[in-house]
């Protein structure tokens, strides 16, 4: 591992030397918005763009993923993936214009996850520009439908119809550089929505009230009780509803998810809160619906595993303090396959999801670096558990 | 009028898209090209049209040979953004410093013909937000793959940005439609088919720009398109639809003051061409008013435009230029 790490300095500066190009291919792919589901304009033109540099293959698939090929050396070794989901979280569908300074990049999406993206179809010059080459095939991946709804959809249907075992996957996401995830919790998403006809409820003499509904299902799921072990947690993380402040609410909706350490005890929490609906429905006669949005399973790589070993002695070796949280992201379906995965953040930024997301440009250089010194270690097998 | 120009030289930048064959034109032409950024306060947007002009015409494909910016004196940071991207970076006023000191993006665009190398020269304001390297490539397609056209200028749809994420599909080019092209039918038809005279993004060969006189400010764009027709006619010129540029609002005032330079110019031109005879001086102030609680109060703003000779007329320039051909043949 000593001399893969030996070379991280130098992808740094080589890494560094062809910012333009790394810049322009985050600012021209996130510039096109790709809310999920409407992701093809943007995935057209990273075709488009990749077919440019150096890949032996590059189209979109049946769903629409584009994906890209750089054929190695082997014709025995497994692939190893390399993914950058493609959508964003803004429903915008107009194209933008990011702000390009000294020290940062900024617009909507660039941090989640447009500069990833980028950073994805930059890969190929890099490896020219650092004269790599590799045993296992390198396969690009830029998964439509991942957040949200989309429930990541696009690596779903990729990995179903890929014949063939896959040796590892890097899962990029633009933020933050430091982050190593390497398991996600048991989770599913969900919304309940209370929507009252006026008809039905006219000749009523206390109308019901939407919001008041809604805050009963809030009472009752908050007096759930979730056990310490397996670690478990509901999280109520949107609440929207109501007309104006002098009219009874005809609609309210909380968006929930349940997140465990054990897919069966978020099961059962599920039920919980569906006979919590059922109860709702029938003691205030109103239409309570629950919805789920998305699911994942609980997934971990061992915490010892060599690819996580490896990915932090890098890190380390770039004086990048590293971290773990749960993943939500494309490395659930990698290790619900059993494919070791990994996700790596590239750098640092502020104002997430909002219009004016910012990504600082100096410490894209380390984040960049990581990948293809990773890349090496897995494909000399040091990675392999 | 001539009917055919606008069929026969208004092209598309898509036309010119594969760059490969730009680039084989260029080497079997011998040719180097500059590209110049005049600023003045634009730290908003220069970063991101060096770094995407950079990384896709010079990095990948050297069609560009440089890309230096000539800058007013900002107040901002423009300066010093330009600088990090490694990109020279020239104040106007330290080029030529013997001559008297004008402000204006002509004086930048005029020292430019000075401090650049290349054979062809392309013009493109800094603060395009949509910037994309068609700009670029789509105005020297037409120089590069033709022997007759030695002047390319942009034409486009100008949305409006008029706030956060918001555009108005049209509005631009008022001063075009209200003054210039009302003009150019009164005394020059032909170049009516000129659609957007005012565009700030044009290319040419360094041939074309140093035997013309280059106006100071906002009349630049004018007096350039008049002396180039006057000088070689309109066959050497081509039109580059650009699709789009998004660019900032200016009030109607701010267009006011623009309409008045660009009339002067026009005028001035006209009349050295002894094409009308304008009995009297041109005023230089252009007078506004505006409502200050009840009283109207008078903006009056000096607008007095100076006028760079042709650049050949410049004894440094000439000298410069000699010495530059003579290291060419030598090595």
């Amino acid at each position: 591992m000593e001399k893969y790490l030996e070379l991280l300095p130098g992808f740094v500066e080589n890494i560094r030397a062809i910012r333009e190009i790394i810049i322009s291919n985050i600012v021209l792919l996130g510039q096109i918005p790709a809310p999920t589901f409407h992701e093809a304009r943007r995935a057209e033109r990273l075709v488009e763009r990749l077919s440019e540099f150096p890949v032996d293959e590059c189209s979109l698939d049946a769903f629409g993923n584009p994906v890209a090929m750089i054929r190695g050396q082997s014709n025995t070794r497994p692939p190893i993936f390399l993914v950058a989901h493609l959508d964003t979280f803004s429903e915008i569908e107009s194209d933008q214009h990011y702000e390009v300074t000294d020290k940062t990049i900024s617009g909507i999406g660039v941090s989640d996850n447009s500069a990833a993206v980028g950073v994805l179809v930059s890969l190929p010059e890099i490896f020219k520009r650092l004269a790599l080459q590799f045993e296992s095939d390198i396969v690009l991946v830029a998964p439509v439908s991942s957040l949200g709804r989309g429930n990541l959809r696009g690596i779903r249907r990729l990995l179903n119809n890929w014949s063939g075992p896959i040796r590892s996957a890097v899962c990029l996401e633009t933020i933050e550089l430091g982050r190593l995830n390497y398991y996600s919790y048991g989770m599913i998403r969900s919304e309940i929505e209370c929507s009252i006809v006026v008809e039905n409820h006219e000749r009523r003499r206390y109308k019901p009230n939407a919001i008041l509904v809604i805050n009963e299902v809030i009472n009752a799921i908050l007096g759930l009780r979730l056990p310490q072990q397996p670690r478990t947690q509901i999280v109520i993380g949107r609440i929207s509803g109501g007309f104006d402040h002098g009219n009874i609410a005809y609609d309210a909706t909380i968006g929930f998810e349940i997140r465990s350490d054990s897919d069966d005890m978020v099961r059962s929490i599920y039920a919980d809160i569906r006979d919590i609906v059922d109860g709702v429905n029938k003691a205030f006669d109103v239409e309570v619906k629950l919805n789920r949005i998305s699911n994942l399973n609980a997934t971990r790589l061992r915490y010892n595993h060599p690819l996580i070993k490896c990915a932090s002695k890098i890190l380390r070796y770039l004086d990048v303090a590293v971290f773990s949280e749960p993943s939500e992201t494309a490395v659930s379906i990698f290790l619900g396959r059993n494919i070791p995965a990994i996700t790596l953040g590239i750098t640092h930024g502020n104002n997430f999801h909002q219009d004016d997301a910012m990504i600082e440009i100096e410490p894209l250089y380390k984040g960049i670096a990581q990948i293809p010194a990773l890349l090496m270690a897995i494909d000399h097998g040091i990675c392999d558990g | 009028m001539g009917k055919n120009w606008i069929k026969s030289n208004t092209f598309h930048h898509s036309a010119f898209k594969d760059i490969k064959q730009l680039l084989a034109a260029k080497e079997r032409k011998q040719l180097a090209i500059s590209l110049c950024l005049p600023t003045l306060n634009e730290e908003l947007t220069i970063a991101k049209e060096i770094v995407i002009l950079k990384s896709e015409l010079m990095t990948r494909y050297p069609l560009l040979d440089e890309i230096i910016v000539i800058d007013s004196g900002s107040t901002d940071k423009t300066r010093e953004i330009a600088r990090s991207y490694h990109v020279p970076v020239h104040e106007a006023n330290d080029i030529l410093p013997h001559l008297e000191k004008y402000k204006g993006k002509g004086e930048n665009l005029w020292k430019a013909l000075y401090v650049t190398r290349g054979d062809i020269i392309v013009y493109l304001d800094a603060d395009i937000k949509n910037i994309h390297h068609h700009f670029a490539y789509g105005l020297l397609g037409p120089l590069l793959l033709t022997d007759h056209i030695r002047f390319t200028k942009a034409f486009y749809d100008r949305p409006i940005s008029i706030g956060k994420n918001q555009w108005r599909p049209t509005g631009g080019g008022r001063v075009t439609e209200l003054v210039t092209r009302p003009l150019f039918s009164m005394f020059m038809p032909d170049l009516t088919q000129i659609l957007q005279p005012l565009s700030g993004e044009y290319a040419g060969y360094r041939n074309v720009f140093e035997s013309i006189p280059f106006q100071i400010g906002y009349g630049v764009e004018t007096g350039m398109l008049i002396d180039i027709h006057e000088k070689w006619g309109l066959d050497v010129m081509a039109q580059v639809d650009l699709d789009r540029r998004v660019h900032k609002n200016q009030d109607t005032k701010a267009l006011g003051r623009m309409a008045f330079v660009i009339m002067r110019t026009f005028l001035n031109r006209i009349a050295y061409q002894e094409r009308i005879h304008i009995g009297q001086e041109l005023y230089n102030k252009m007078i506004q008013y505006r409502l200050v609680q009840s009283d109207l109060q008078q903006d009056i703003y000096d607008l007095a435009q100076a006028e760079r000779p042709p650049m050949q007329e410049i004894p440094e320039y000439r000298q410069k230029q000699s010495r530059a051909k003579c290291h060419y043949h030598s090595s």
